[in-house]
Order: C-alpha cells, then sequence, then structure tokens
C-alpha cells in the first residue's frame, strides 16, 4: 500500500502545492505524548525528593513546549513545501532528541554553563538552544536541497577543507582534559571531528560511485586473495590514513574507530567483495596491536577495559560507575529523576552528559528504556538504508547508506563502550548526548537523508569524463556537438 | 503502599510504554513499506533519460523504460531510436544480466562512449553512469516501482 499525495489547493503566486503527511503527523503526535508523560514523572519525582506532595505538573513546561512547537513546525514546513521526503526519519530523531532534553534536565543545571549578556544559561537551556538550531536545520535542509551537484562535483574540495580542519584544531586547538579536540570561534568551541564524519561519507560516496564499474571489474591477485585494484584504491587509502594519522595524533580513538567502519563498509557496499572486509579486519587488528604497543593513551584504555577493578577510584572509576548505574537500573529502570544521586558533591559518573547519557538512561529507564533507544537508532539505519536502495544513482545510494550507517555505527561504539563490551572511546551518542558540533553535524546527516530520500529531485548533473585519457574515438571531445562530424563519417 | 508512590511508579512505567508504542507505530509504517515495496517490484530494470540530443528524436529529457535488452540504433527496429546522423543503425545494446546492467557496442562505425570512454567489449555500467552515441547523450537510472 502506498501513500496516495493528498490533493490540496496550491499556494497562490509560488504554485507550490502542499501535501499533507499523515504518517508523520501521528507519529509526533505519539512522540509528544510520550514526552510529556516522562516529564510529568520526573517533576513528581523532584517534588518528591524535595518533601512535598507530587502534583502532576511538569518539570520543564517552557523547555519542552518550544522544542516540541519547533518539531511540529519543522513538520507543517514540510507539508506546506510540498515535498515527498521520508516521513518516519524526522519523529525519529525527534524522540532521540527530546530523550536527551529530558536527561539534561533531570542532570544538575551547572554542570556546564554559559554566561551571555549578563544571564547565566544552565545545562538543559543549552542543549534546548542546539536542539532547536538542529531541528532547523533539519527542515532547511530536507526542503532547500533540490540538487546534490553541490556534494557530487566538489568531493576532493570537501575532503581537502576537511582535512584542513583536522589541521587546524591540530596547531590551534583548545586542551580540554589534556586532549586537543576543540576549535575555539568566538565563544563557540566546537569540535571538527563530528563535521568530518558528514565530509568523509561525502567525499567516499562520491569517489566509488564514480569508480565502482573499475573497482568490480578488475583484479590484483596476491596468493588466494582477489584485491581491488591498486591504482584506484590508492587515493582511498590515502585519505583514510591522513584521517586516521591526525585523528591518532589527537588521541581521539573514538573517531578513528567510527571513520575506519563506516570507510570499510562503504567500501563493500560499493563493490560487494567480501575481501575487503577480511582485509579490513586483519589492517585493524594489525594496527590494533600496534597501537596497543606503542601509543601509551592506547594502553590506557584497553587495560581499563580489561580490567576496571585493578584502580576503582582512579583510572577505572567512570567505568565502574556506570557498570553500578546499569546494575541499580533493573529490567525497567528506577524512573527518571531517581538515579544517581549527587555523591560527596560531585556526580558518581565523571563527563555523564556528553560520554555516558547511555548508562545514566540505563539506570532511570533500565533494559527496557535502552532496548528502545538502540531500536530508535535501529529505526534510522533502516530508514537510510532503505532510502538507498530506492535512490535514482549510485551516489546518492551510497551517500544515504553512508551517512545511516555513520549515525548507527556510531551510537553502537558508545553504547557498547558504556556496557563494557569495548573499550570506552570518548564519542557522543547521535541527538541525546550533550554537545552542539555533535547535534548540528547528525542535524546535517538527517537532513541530507531527507533530501536524498525525495524522488523528485533534479537529476544529477554529468559525470566527469574518467582521469585516464580516453582514446578519441570523436573528432573533438564534444558534448553532443557536432564535433563528431570532423574524423567519424556519417554511416 | 503509599499510593502517591503507586501512582508514580506507575507513570514512570507509562513513559515507558509510550516509547515503546512509538516504535510499534513506527515498525508498522516500515512493514507496510516493505510488503508494497516487495509487490511492486521489478516492474522496471532501469530507465534511460535523454540528457543531450542534437536531433529532435528523441527529445531532451523523454525516458525510456528499459527491458532487459535494449538495442539503440538509427534504424526503426530499435527499441531506442535516435535520429542521429553519426549513430549507426544498430549502434549498441544494453543487457541486464544478474543484477547489473552491462553495455556493449554493436560495431558501430563511430563507436559508443561510456562516462567519456569508449566502449570496447561488455562494461558493466552503474547508476547515474552516461553513454553517448554520435551526439546524443543518455544517462542511466534506476527503475521505479510504479
Amino acid at each position: 500500500m502506498t501513500v496516495r499525495p493528498a490533493a490540496l489547493p496550491p499556494i497562490p503566486f509560488t504554485g507550490i502545492r502542499p501535501r499533507l503527511r499523515r504518517r508523520e503527523s501521528v507519529l509526533i503526535a505519539l512522540v509528544a505524548i510520550a514526552l510529556v508523560a516522562g516529564d510529568i514523572s520526573l517533576s513528581a519525582t523532584h517534588e518528591i525528593a524535595a518533601g512535598g506532595p507530587p502534583t502532576l505538573g511538569i518539570a520543564d513546561p517552557g523547555g519542552l513546549a518550544i522544542y516540541l512547537a519547533v518539531l511540529l513546525g519543522v513538520h507543517l514546513a514540510q507539508v506546506l513545501a510540498g515535498r515527498r521526503t521520508d516521513q518516519v526519519l524526522l519523529p525519529a530523531v525527534g524522540m532521540l532528541g527530546g530523550i536527551g532534553l529530558l536527561l539534561m534536565e533531570r542532570l544538575p543545571q551547572d554542570l556546564v554553563t554559559q554566561t551571555i549578556g549578563g544571564r547565566t544559561f544552565g545545562l538543559a537551556e543549552i542543549q534546548l538552544a542546539w536542539l532547536v538550531l538542529a531541528l532547523v536545520i533539519i527542515g532547511t535542509l530536507a526542503i532547500v536541497v533540490r540538487s546534490d551537484s553541490w556534494l557530487r562535483l566538489y568531493k576532493y574540495t570537501w575532503a581537502v577543507a576537511g582535512i584542513g580542519l583536522l589541521i587546524l584544531t591540530v596547531l590551534f586547538g583548545v586542551e580540554v582534559n589534556g586532549v586537543r579536540l576543540s576549535l575555539r570561534l568566538g565563544p563557540i568551541t566546537g569540535q571538527p571531528s563530528e563535521l568530518l564524519k558528514v565530509i568523509l561519507v561525502v567525499f567516499l560516496a562520491g569517489y566509488l560511485s564514480e569508480n565502482r564499474s573499475l573497482l568490480i571489474e578488475q583484479d590484483t591477485r596476491i596468493g588466494p586473495l582477489r584485491l581491488p585494484p591498486l591504482p584506484y584504491l590508492a587515493p582511498m587509502l590515502a585519505m583514510w590514513a591522513v584521517a586516521l594519522l591526525v585523528v591518532i595524533v589527537q588521541q581521539d580513538l573514538g573517531a578513528a574507530l567510527l571513520f575506519f567502519l563506516v570507510f570499510l563498509l562503504l567500501v563493500y557496499i560499493a563493490t560487494g567483495r567480501r575481501s575487503t572486509l577480511v582485509i579490513g579486519l586483519l589492517l585493524f587488528v594489525v594496527g590494533g596491536l600496534l597501537l596497543y604497543a606503542t601509543i601509551a593513551h592506547v594502553r590506557t584504555r584497553v587495560d581499563i577495559w580489561l580490567d576496571p577493578f585493578s584502580d576503582p577510584a582512579g583510572a577505572g572509576y567512570q567505568v565502574i560507575q556506570a557498570l553500578h548505574a546499569f546494575a541499580r537500573g533493573g529490567l525497567v529502570g528506577t524512573g527518571l529523576g531517581a538515579g544517581l544521586p549527587v555523591v560527596s558533591g560531585r556526580l558518581p559518573i565523571p563527563e555523564i552528559q556528553t560520554d555516558f547519557p547511555f548508562a545514566a538512561l540505563g539506570e532511570e529507564l533500565g533494559l527496557a528504556g535502552i532496548l528502545a533507544i538502540l531500536g530508535l537508532y535501529l529505526v534510522v539505519i533502516e530508514r537510510g538504508l532503505r532510502i538507498a536502495a530506492a535512490a535514482a544513482d549510485d551516489f546518492r545510494a551510497l551517500l544515504a547508506a553512508g551517512l545511516s550507517l555513520v549515525v548507527g555505527v556510531q551510537a553502537f561504539i558508545i553504547a557498547a563502550g558504556n556496557l563494557k563490551l569495548i573499550p570506552l572511546t570518548g564519542i557522543t551518542l547521535p541527538f541525546i548526548s550533550y554537545g552542539g558540533s555533535s547535534l548540528l553535524a547528525n542535524a546535517l546527516v538527517v537532513g541530507l537523508l531527507l533530501a536524498i530520500s525525495d524522488r523528485g529531485v533534479e537529476s544529477p548533473p554529468p559525470p566527469r569524463p574518467a582521469r585516464r585519457s580516453p582514446r578519441r574515438l570523436f573528432g573533438r571531445p564534444g558534448r553532443g556537438s557536432s564535433g563528431g562530424a570532423a574524423a567519424g563519417r556519417a554511416p | 503502599m503509599d499510593p502517591t508512590l503507586i501512582s508514580l511508579w506507575i507513570l514512570r512505567i507509562l513513559f515507558l510504554v509510550l516509547i515503546y508504542l512509538f516504535l510499534f507505530a513506527v515498525a508498522r509504517v516500515l512493514i507496510r513499506d516493505l510488503r508494497s515495496a516487495s509487490r511492486e517490484r521489478s516492474v522496471e530494470l532501469g530507465r534511460l533519460i535523454v540528457v543531450a540530443s542534437p536531433s529532435a528524436e528523441p527529445a531532451v529529457g523523454s525516458v525510456f523504460s528499459l527491458d532487459a535488452v535494449t538495442t539503440i540504433g538509427r534504424d526503426v527496429n530499435n527499441a531506442i531510436v535516435v535520429d542521429d546522423q553519426f549513430a549507426s543503425a544498430a549502434h549498441c545494446e544494453l543487457t541486464f544480466r544478474g543484477r547489473a546492467w552491462f553495455i556493449e557496442d554493436l560495431a558501430s562505425t563511430n563507436g559508443t562512449l561510456w562516462n567519456g570512454q569508449p566502449v570496447t567489449g561488455t562494461i558493466p555500467l552503474g547508476y547515474g553512469d552516461e553513454i553517448q552515441l554520435g551526439g546524443t547523450r543518455f544517462r542511466l537510472e534506476r527503475g521505479r516501482s510504479r
């Protein structure tokens, strides 16, 4: 069954015909109801903790109202624009962002403060501002982007810009907790590696779609292994090595792992060769052992993961507290606001708002809650892969697959790190963690996915001729001009 | 038990139930989508879109739905007729084998270009690739479900 586009009269003077989005409106209503229920339970918990009788109020009615209003506004803007974009992504992302907002309202507000114009804003207020900006970006991209040639044609420019951004961070970055990851621009600090993951996907999608046939067609044989042709893999490996090197210099293991996994998955999707996965995993094992042997930072991380209880008050503190949090949560959790007592003025889990929101949600919503959250990420991945399967050409297909995988893989890396399944790496939980650069980069991803999902988008520009110079069959390599007349004779 | 604590507990469970209700609603949409996709699949193997054409036939922007074997040339017996003075009577052939498209030049006088390169032998095509015969250029796109 397909949705018939609901016929609405066109808007005068613009000629745009609005199109109702029933599924999206129903899903957004469900999101609103769930978030209001969550907020009521949060405020009741706060009031009982304060000693008073609970009233059925909302903890932060203003903040939640603004968030839901903007979510509805993005939905209505898409209805008015009348494009046939995906109707599930926005509600799913809205749910994740809303759960993140509830968590930030529940944490102590003085974890992060920023003073602008004499007024001090707390954690939840800053997060709300970023969320609103992220939703606006999603809506704008979904409505405005009609052509992908600005991504397709300038892929090398984007790659150079991304690497330049990383080098700038290494040279002029601000050190936070001994790691240089942030770049300061006036009052705003950002993490360029979040933006870089989007740029990496755009570059890989462009490169692989242009050279896909060549990658499938030819082989380099080493013993029993069939490898893709080396000359065509070289620029890609170089891009990967540069990104990886800079990231290792920055000691950002999470981003390095994310880049590598997304790179492998995209090459596999583009070529369909299992050998790339095998070789990639071998490279990963070798690289991991090398890093473990040479870099102290990596060794500490792995040692903490293997045995956090050897130093429970120091290095292993964060991880042990997260495990305790999951244990306290049990099946259905302690309830929003009821977990994590502040111990002697400090939180049990340091950096909970950026690196450990999954553990906090595991405590307060329990196993049921975190399974639902993982389910929401699966929904985002499923939609992305469906958009890829329906895309008209290979560039859009690879771009959609890569964008959804980058969000999904990031979510599963940090969730597994919180659960002590893999060594902890300091990356954010998409849409839930506190932080502007993470929210904005992921909004960019969702906005682009929505734009690609519209079947009515402008057709792509002609592909550039391949770099190796073709034997000229025609007199001049013309674009449909009568240049062929000079050399060719009419049959 | 304190009734306020019980109602608070119920409220907390309600929040979880509502999140699952949302997931359930999403799952229903996804399953419906998958069903409709599997019912409507393989209506179209691929489509050719005319990007440039020196003559009026075919017109720029027209779309050809492709069969598993599609021949292109100047002769009227071709599936796609190209009224281009530099195209041969039987110029080239697109075939869908397994899961991908391939192009083969049928010994035409002026040759066929694939993304600017001459076609020799049988070449696998990707969606979004361009082919050119004479001055006429086509772009291959994935077929639509309806």
